[in-house]
C-alpha cells in the first residue's frame, strides 16, 4: 500500500476522486456498487448512448488533467469521429514523476471509479479495448488494479458482454518499464507497442492516430474517475456552488518545509495559499522562499505568487505548470539556482534523445546553471540562458522538452537576485553552492 | 539447426538455384533427412518425421508433414494464384529468401508512395506562393515538389517523417510553434512561411547545439590549401603503411606526377599542416616524392605505373594539345583515362616545356624523373608531335581539318617581361628564360665562366638563374629584387644559393644599364626601394626612396622579372580566341575560350604560376573537356562548382595535446662546395624507413565526408561555422574550433570502428539524426542500429556498441548513403578490387540493386556488369586561392633554417644568415641599415 498521507480538506473541497467514504476494502466489488460505482456506467449505456455521453462531458466543461488541459467533449468527439476500424483507450497511470504518487494512492483506493470512466469512455468512443500503463514497479498497485479489473468482469461490467448490452470492452493492465519520458503521452504509446520510447510531433493527435495507428484516448486515472461523477451530477452541484475556472478536482502532493505533507484532492482554481493551508502551512524555523509547481519540469514561484490560482492557464502565465500536481515548498535553505541546475539536468538525463534541443540543449542549459552555481560564468550567460530555453520551447517536439526550461527560466524571472548574489557576489544565499571567487582565464563577466 | 532439413541425394548437383523449370520436380530428387529427433517448438504436435517410404512421394508433400509452416506457404502460394507445388517451392534448406520476400523486393515496395493521379489536389500559401498540394503529402513534400528549399538533416526521403533534426520547422500562420515539416500533413489553405528571421534563428541555434557535440573536423588544411586538391592523408596514409604504391595512385587522382611536383613543387600544403601545432609540418612533398620515385624505380623492371582510375571504353574523340608542358601533359593524361585520343603538339625538340627549359637539371632530373615519369601518359596512348609550333607550323584551323574535336591550348608563358629602363637592349642583357633554356641542356651558356652576372628578379626563374650560374662558374652572382626576402616565392631557395656563394641584395630596382662605347654592359644602377601603400593584392607596393642610387659593376645582366604568354599567334587562322589583360581569355571553370572546341588552361590562361598550379588548371581542363566531349551541358558544371563551397571554414580541432612530438624528418643535402660545381640532385632521397616514419606523423584530420556533408552544407549557410571562428564573434572568445560556440561544454568524443570491411564508423560525427537506424530497420530489415542510452549520451549505434561485423549488416552500405555526415562512411579505399564467382550467381540481382555506388548494374540479360567508379566530386571542385605565405610562416622557417644551419655546423654565427652586399657596394653610396654583413 502506497504510504502516504491523505490531508483532510475544507468542507468546500469537494471530493470526488478520493471521497471520504470509499469502502474499506478497494477491491470488494459489492461494497463498491453498494457505494454507486457503475451506475453512471449503466446510465450510459442504457440511457444517455455515446452521444449523450459526450454532450455531457461537454456541457460540463470538464478538462483533462494532463499536460494539454484539453477539454474532455471536443477530445472524445475527436476520438469517436476519426476513422478507424479499432479504437483504444489508454489509462496513462505510468506517474513518471518519482517523487508523487497520486495517481497509484488513486488506483489503490479506489479502482472501480477509474475503471468504470474508462469503461464510460470506451464505451462512448467505441473502443474494445482499455490498457492501463502503469509502473512496473508499483507491484501493489497492479495487483490491485488487476483483482478490480477481474471483479468487475466476473460482476458483468466490464468485459466480453458489458451490463448486458452484447458490447465487449476488454480491460488489460500493461506494467511498462522504462523512464521519465514514458509520461509523455506519444512516449507511452510507443512504449506499449514495443518500441524506444520517443515522441512524435502532434498534430496528428493520437485521438486520431494512436496506439497502432488507431484513434486512442489517452487520459490519466484522475481524469477518469471523475467522469462517473460528472455523469452522476456529482459536480453539477459544485460547479453551481463554487464555479471555478476548471471544473473538478485533482490531487496534489505537498512536500518539502509544510506542517503535513501528504496528498489532497482540491478543486481547480484554489489558491496556491489554500493548498499551503490544507498542509499546514510553513512551521517556525522555516520561511517561505518558493514554490516548486509540477514537478521536475515545472517552474519555481516566489513567495509572494501564493495568489497564483492551481490550474493549467494561470500556472502556465506564471511560469509552472500543473504537471504531476506536485507542490515542493522551499525554504530559506534551498538554493533557487542549484534546485533549478539540478532539475534541468535530471530532465537532460532523462530525456530520449530524439532531437537536438532536447538531447544537446537541456544539457547546455544544465552547464549553464551548473556554471552559475560554481560562480564561473562564460560572458553573458542569463541572456544566453534565456536565448536557449526560448529558442528550445520554440522549436520543441514534445512537451518534456519545453516544460524543462520552466525552473531555470522562473529563476531567472523572479530570483534574478540570487542569480546575481552567485554571478557578482559568488555568495549563494542559501549557502548551498560554493561559487568560487576566481573567474576562468578570458572569460567576460 | 533447430529445423529439420532436406538434403539433395548425391546425384543432384550442389546448387542452391532453384530451378526454373516449371515441370514438378522429380521425387528422386530429394531425400529426407532421417529420423530427426528435433521437435519444433511451435507446432509440438508435429507427426514423426516423414518415413523412408516418403521417397517416393512429391518433396513438397514430404515437407508439409515435416514442416507446418510451409503448409502456409503452400495456402498463401494457391492464394497468390501460383500452382501448389512450385518447383521452386521453398525448402528447408534453402538459404535463399524467395523472391516475394527478397530485399529487392522490398526496395521496391518502400520507395516513397506513388499516390494515384485522380488524388485530389488543393491549393495553399508557401512563402507568398499559392502552390498546389496533394492530399496526403507532407509540408516538406508540398515544398520539395514545387521546388522551395527547406533544410532537412533527418529526414530520409523513402521513410516518414522522423522529425528529429528540428531543422525543417516552418511557420504555419495561426499557429503557436513552427511545427515540423516533414510529418505534419498539408492542409488545404494553409499559410506557410520557410524563411523567417525566427525560424533562421531556431535552425542557427539547432545547428550550433550540434557543432558544440560534434567532434570532428572538415577538410584538411593541407588539402584545402594544395591548388590541386590532393588527397594529403590519403597518400601519407598508404605511406605509412608502405603501400608506396597505392599512395602513388592516390596522388595521381590529381597530379599524375608524383615525382616531378616532389621535386619542384613550392608545398603551399607544408604551411598549413596542423602538425604544425604539435610539432613540425610534415614533409608532405618529400613523402611523395619518395612514393613516386618507388613507381619510377619499378618501371625500370618493366612494372606499369599504376592508374588512378580504370580508364574508360575508347570514345572515339580526338584532342590536341598545344603544349607539353606541366598543364598540357595533365590534361592529355586525364583525357587519355576518360578514353580520348590525345595528341599532344610540341615546338621545341622534346616534350616537357618548362619543366624542361626552365627547371634546372640539379633541381629536375630530366632522364631520371620527367622522361619516365612522362611515360605514364604515352604509355596510355598520348601521341607527341615535337617541333610543331602553334602560328607557325600550324593553326587551330588545321587542327579542326585534321578531325580534332577539341583543342586544349596551354603554351605557356614564354615571353621574359621588360624592364623598361635605358640600354635595355645593350649586349650582355639576356633573357632569363634563354639562359636556363640552354643551361638546362646541360650546355655552358656562351661567356659565363667567370663573368660577373646580375640576376634582376625574385620568382622561381631568377633563382634558376641565380644558381645556374653559380653552377656554370661565373666569377660573381649577384640577385638583386625589388621586394623583400619574405616576399619571394622560393625564399627558402635563398639560403641554399648563399651556401652555394651566391650574393643577393633586397629591397631595389634596375634603373638604368651602364654600357661602353660598344653597347656592351658594364654594369647596372639600382635604386633603394621602401614598402609603399598595399595594392590590390593586399602587397605593399616598392616605392623607390630618392636618392639612393648605387651601381653594381657586371658583365652582364639575366633578366627574370616575370613573363607573359605570346598569344602573337592570334589572328588568321586562329580567329576567335582572344586575349585579355595579354592573356589568353578563358573561361576560369569551363575553360572555354571564344572558339568552341578550344579550351585553354595552364600559365597561358592565368600568366606565370607554379608547377602545381598548371597541372590543377589542365587537370580541371580535362574534365571540361570531357563533359564537352561527351555533349553534357558545361553551365552545369559551373553551377556544381560555384555551389560547391571549398574554404573550409573550420579548420582546427581541439588542441593535440597528447600527441607524441616527433621531429619531421628532414631531407640531407649535399655539402654546399660539391653541389655549387655540379648539375646532379643535391637532395639526398628518403629511405623507406625514413618516409614510412614521417607519413605516420599525420594526424589524418580529415573527413571522409567532405563533399557529402549536409551539417557542413548547412553550417555554412547559417553562418554557424565561419561566424564562429571570428575572434569578434560572442565577446571576442576567439573560437578555434568546431565545437566551439556560445554553447560549448561537455562533448563525446566516441572510438572509430574501422574494423568492417565496407562500412567506417565515426561516431564522435553521429548528430543522433536516426536516419540509418531507419533505414536498416526499414528498408534493409537488418536493424543493426538504434538509439542506445538516454539524455545527452543518446548515440545512434549497434547494439551494445558491437562491432557492426556482429551485428545482421548485409554490408549494402545503404547506413552510410544515408548519413548526413561522416559518421557512418563506405571504406573506398579498401574497396580496390573484388572478385565475383560468377559460376555460383544466381542472377538474384540483390548486389544490383543493394550496391550504392552502382559499382555492379544491371546489363541486358541482367548480368553482372562491372564498371568502374566515377571519379567523385572532389576532383570538380574548383582551385581555391593559395595564400600567399604569410609572415608568420615567414618568420618560422627562417628561424627553422637557422637553427638547424646552425647546429648542423653550416653557418657560424647568425649574422650570416642576413643578405650580403657585394664588395662594390660596402661603403658605397647605397650603404643603409641592415642591407649587408658588416
Amino acid at each position: 500500500m502506497t504510504a502516504s498521507k491523505i490531508l483532510a480538506t475544507p468542507a468546500r473541497f469537494p471530493r470526488v476522486l478520493l471521497p471520504p467514504t470509499l469502502p474499506a476494502d478497494p477491491i470488494n466489488l459489492d461494497a463498491a456498487v453498494a457505494a454507486g460505482a457503475f451506475n453512471a456506467l449503466r446510465a450510459a449505456v442504457e440511457e444517455l448512448r455515446a452521444d449523450g455521453v459526450i454532450a455531457a462531458l461537454a456541457e460540463s466543461g470538464m478538462r483533462g488533467r494532463g499536460r494539454g488541459g484539453l477539454p474532455l467533449g471536443e477530445k472524445w468527439r475527436a476520438c469517436a469521429r476519426a476513422a478507424g476500424d479499432r479504437r483504444y483507450v489508454v489509462i496513462n497511470a505510468y506517474q513518471s514523476d518519482p517523487a508523487v504518487v497520486t495517481d497509484r494512492l488513486l488506483l489503490e483506493k479506489n479502482p472501480y471509479a477509474v475503471i468504470e470512466g474508462a469503461a464510460i469512455a470506451a464505451f462512448a468512443v467505441g473502443a474494445g479495448e482499455v490498457i492501463v500503463a502503469l509502473r512496473a514497479e508499483a507491484t501493489n498497485t497492479i495487483r490491485v488494479v488487476q483483482a478490480a479489473i477481474d471483479a468487475a468482469e466476473a460482476g458483468g461490467y466490464i468485459g466480453e458482454n458489458i451490463l448486458g448490452s452484447g458490447l465487449e470492452i476488454r480491460f488489460s493492465v500493461r506494467p511498462l518499464q522504462g523512464n521519465y519520458m514514458l509520461g509523455e503521452e506519444t512516449v507511452l504509446l510507443k512504449g506499449l507497442e514495443g518500441k524506444r520510447g520517443q515522441p512524435e510531433q502532434q498534430p496528428p493527435y493520437t485521438t486520431t492516430r494512436g496506439l497502432f495507428g488507431a484513434p486512442t484516448l489517452i487520459h490519466g486515472p484522475q481524469t477518469l474517475a471523475a467522469v462517473p461523477a460528472i455523469l452522476a451530477g456529482g459536480m453539477a452541484g459544485f460547479l453551481e456552488t463554487d464555479p471555478r475556472a476548471f471544473a473538478g478536482t485533482i490531487l496534489v502532493q505537498i512536500s518539502g518545509a509544510v506542517a503535513r505533507p501528504g496528498v489532497a484532492e482540491v478543486p481547480f482554481g484554489v489558491t496556491l495559499r489554500e493548498i499551503l493551508d490544507v498542509a499546514g502551512g510553513v512551521p517556525n524555523p522555516h520561511r517561505l522562499k518558493g514554490l516548486l509547481v509540477g514537478g521536475p519540469s515545472g517552474g519555481i514561484l516566489p513567495a509572494d505568487g501564493l495568489s497564483v490560482t492551481f490550474d493549467h492557464d494561470s500556472l502556465d502565465a506564471a511560469g509552472a505548470q500543473v504537471g504531476s500536481g506536485s507542490i515542493v515548498v522551499l525554504d530559506q535553505h534551498s538554493c533557487v539556482v542549484d534546485l533549478a541546475a539540478v532539475l534541468t539536468r535530471f530532465c537532460a538525463d532523462e530525456a530520449c534523445g530524439k532531437t537536438i534541443p532536447c538531447r544537446i540543449g537541456l544539457r547546455r542549459l544544465a552547464e549553464i546553471g551548473a556554471r552559475i552555481c560554481e560562480g564561473q560564468p562564460r560572458g553573458d550567460e542569463i541572456g544566453r540562458l534565456t536565448d536557449l530555453s526560448l529558442d528550445i520551447s520554440a522549436s520543441a517536439l514534445c512537451d518534456h522538452e519545453r516544460r524543462a526550461t520552466l525552473s531555470l527560466l522562473s529563476v531567472v524571472r523572479y530570483f534574478r537576485d540570487e542569480l546575481d548574489a552567485h554571478l557578482l557576489r559568488n555568495t549563494c544565499p542559501a549557502g548551498v553552492c560554493q561559487p568560487k571567487a576566481e573567474t576562468r582565464a578570458g572569460a567576460v563577466s | 539447426m533447430r529445423e529439420p532439413t532436406l538434403r539433395p541425394s548425391p546425384s543432384s548437383p550442389p546448387s542452391t538455384t532453384p530451378t526454373k523449370s516449371v515441370e514438378p520436380a522429380k521425387p528422386a530428387d530429394w531425400t529426407p533427412i532421417e529420423p530427426t529427433p528435433v521437435v519444433l517448438p511451435l507446432a509440438p504436435s508435429t507427426p514423426t518425421p516423414a518415413a523412408p517410404e516418403s521417397r517416393d512421394q512429391d518433396p513438397a508433400e514430404a515437407l508439409r508433414r515435416i514442416r507446418p509452416a510451409a503448409n502456409e506457404k503452400a495456402v498463401w502460394n494457391r492464394r497468390a494464384g501460383r500452382p501448389d507445388a512450385r518447383p521452386d517451392a521453398r525448402t528447408p534448406y534453402d538459404t535463399v529468401v524467395p523472391y516475394d520476400e527478397s530485399l529487392a523486393e522490398r526496395l521496391i515496395t518502400t520507395q516513397a508512395p506513388q499516390r494515384p493521379l485522380s488524388t485530389p489536389t488543393f491549393r495553399m500559401e508557401i512563402d507568398g506562393n499559392v502552390v498546389n498540394g496533394t492530399e496526403g503529402q507532407t509540408i516538406l513534400e508540398v515544398c520539395r515538389a514545387n521546388g522551395i528549399n527547406v533544410p532537412t538533416l533527418c529526414y530520409e526521403p523513402k521513410l516518414p517523417g522522423f522529425g528529429a533534426c528540428r531543422m525543417c520547422v516552418v511557420e504555419v500562420e495561426g499557429e503557436e510553434y513552427p511545427p515540423i515539416s516533414c510529418s505534419r500533413a498539408a492542409e488545404a489553405g494553409m499559410v506557410v512561411r520557410t524563411q523567417t528571421e525566427q525560424l533562421r534563428r531556431l535552425r542557427r541555434t539547432n545547428l550550433e547545439l550540434i557543432f558544440s557535440d560534434h567532434n570532428a573536423y572538415c577538410l584538411p588544411p593541407c588539402q584545402n590549401k594544395c591548388p590541386s586538391h590532393i588527397d594529403i592523408p590519403g597518400f601519407l596514409k598508404a605511406n605509412a603503411e608502405g603501400k608506396f604504391r597505392e599512395s602513388a595512385r592516390i596522388f595521381k587522382r590529381t597530379i599524375p606526377f608524383p615525382s616531378i611536383l616532389g621535386r619542384v613543387c613550392p608545398a603551399p600544403c607544408e604551411d598549413h599542416c596542423r602538425r604544425d601545432e604539435v610539432d613540425e609540418a610534415i614533409a608532405i612533398r618529400d613523402s611523395h616524392r619518395y612514393a613516386g620515385d618507388q613507381v619510377l624505380e619499378a618501371q625500370k623492371s618493366g612494372i606499369e605505373p599504376p592508374l588512378p582510375f580504370e580508364t574508360e571504353p575508347k570514345s572515339g574523340r580526338r584532342v590536341a594539345v598545344i603544349g607539353s608542358g606541366p598543364a598540357g601533359m595533365a590534361a592529355a593524361y586525364y583525357l587519355l583515362i576518360a578514353g580520348h585520343d590525345v595528341t599532344v603538339f610540341e615546338r621545341n625538340e622534346a616534350p616537357g616545356g618548362m619543366l624542361r627549359y626552365g627547371i634546372p637539371e640539379y633541381r629536375l632530373p630530366k632522364a631520371d624523373v620527367l622522361e619516365p615519369e612522362y611515360e605514364a601518359v604515352w604509355k596510355l596512348g598520348g601521341k607527341l608531335e615535337c617541333g610543331k609550333e602553334l602560328g607557325k607550323d600550324f593553326s587551330l584551323d588545321d587542327l579542326r581539318d585534321q578531325g580534332f574535336d577539341a583543342t586544349v591550348v596551354a603554351t605557356g608563358c614564354y615571353d621574359t617581361n621588360k624592364l623598361r629602363v635605358p640600354n635595355e637592349e645593350a649586349d650582355g642583357v639576356i633573357d632569363g628564360l634563354e639562359y636556363l633554356k640552354i643551361a638546362t641542356l646541360g650546355l655552358p651558356y656562351p661567356g659565363h665562366k667567370g663573368s660577373r652576372v646580375v640576376v634582376v628578379g625574385g620568382g622561381f626563374t631568377a633563382m634558376d638563374c641565380w644558381r645556374t650560374s653559380i653552377r656554370q662558374g661565373a666569377k660573381q652572382v649577384t640577385l638583386v629584387y625589388r621586394r623583400d626576402m619574405k616576399d619571394m616565392p622560393a625564399s627558402s631557395e635563398v639560403h641554399e644559393a648563399r651556401e652555394e656563394g651566391g650574393t643577393a641584395i633586397f629591397q631595389a630596382g634596375p634603373t638604368r644599364v651602364i654600357v661602353d662605347a660598344k653597347n656592351k654592359v658594364t654594369g647596372i644602377e639600382f635604386i633603394r626601394m621602401q614598402p609603399g601603400a598595399p595594392d590590390a593584392s593586399g602587397r605593399r607596393r616598392p616605392e623607390p626612396a630618392p636618392g639612393t642610387e648605387f651601381v653594381i659593376e657586371c658583365d652582364r645582366v639575366l633578366l627574370a622579372i616575370g613573363q607573359g604568354p605570346d598569344l602573337t599567334w592570334i589572328g588568321p587562322g586562329n580567329e576567335g580566341v582572344a586575349s585579355v589583360k595579354n592573356r589568353l581569355s578563358a573561361d576560369a571553370v569551363t575553360f572555354e575560350t571564344g572558339r568552341p572546341g578550344v579550351f585553354g588552361a595552364g600559365d597561358v590562361r592565368i600568366g606565370a604560376a607554379t608547377v602545381v598550379q598548371a597541372i590543377a588548371e589542365g587537370r580541371r581542363c580535362a574534365y571540361a573537356v570531357d563533359a564537352f566531349l561527351k555533349g553534357r551541358d558545361l553551365a552545369e558544371l559551373r553551377t556544381r562548382e560555384t555551389l560547391t563551397e571549398w574554404e573550409a571554414g573550420f579548420l582546427s580541432i581541439a588542441p593535440y595535446t597528447d600527441e607524441p612530438k616527433e621531429a619531421r624528418h628532414r631531407l640531407k643535402s649535399l655539402p654546399a662546395k660539391e653541389r655549387s660545381k655540379t648539375y646532379i640532385e643535391y637532395e639526398i632521397p628518403y629511405t623507406a624507413a625514413e618516409v614510412m616514419a614521417e607519413s605516420t606523423r599525420c594526424l589524418q584530420c580529415t573527413c571522409e565526408a567532405l563533399g557529402n556533408c549536409d551539417l557542413r552544407t548547412l553550417g555554412i549557410e547559417y553562418g554557424t561555422t565561419l561566424q564562429t571562428l571570428e575572434p569578434a564573434h560572442d565577446q571576442g572568445a576567439g573560437f578555434r574550433s568546431v565545437t566551439e560556440n556560445r554553447f560549448t561544454g561537455a562533448n563525446h568524443d566516441y572510438i572509430r570502428d574501422d574494423c568492417h570491411a565496407f562500412i567506417l564508423r565515426e561516431p564522435s560525427r553521429c548528430i543522433d539524426c536516426g536516419r540509418c537506424a531507419a533505414v536498416c530497420a526499414d528498408v534493409v530489415g537488418a536493424a543493426c542500429y538504434d538509439f542506445m542510452r538516454t539524455g545527452f549520451d543518446t548515440l545512434v549505434t549497434t547494439p551494445l556498441d558491437m562491432s557492426l561485423n556482429d551485428t545482421p549488416c548485409v554490408s549494402c552500405g545503404r547506413c552510410a548513403e544515408t548519413c548526413p555526415t561522416g559518421a557512418l562512411m563506405l571504406k573506398p579505399r579498401v574497396l580496390e578490387k573484388y572478385d565475383v564467382d560468377e559460376s555460383r550467381c544466381i542472377l538474384c540481382g540483390i548486389c544490383v540493386d543493394a550496391c550504392p555506388y552502382d559499382a555492379l548494374r544491371g546489363g541486358q540479360d541482367n548480368e553482372l556488369a562491372h564498371t568502374g567508379r566515377a571519379d567523385p566530386e572532389i576532383d570538380l571542385i574548383g582551385l581555391a586561392a593559395v595564400d600567399r605565405e604569410t609572415e608568420v610562416t615567414y618568420i618560422r622557417r627562417e628561424r627553422d633554417w637557422l637553427v638547424h644551419a646552425l647546429a648542423e655546423g653550416r653557418i657560424e654565427s647568425p649574422l650570416e644568415a642576413l643578405p650580403e652586399l657585394p664588395q662594390s657596394l660596402v661603403g658605397g653610396p647605397g650603404k643603409r641599415p641592415g642591407s649587408g654583413r658588416r
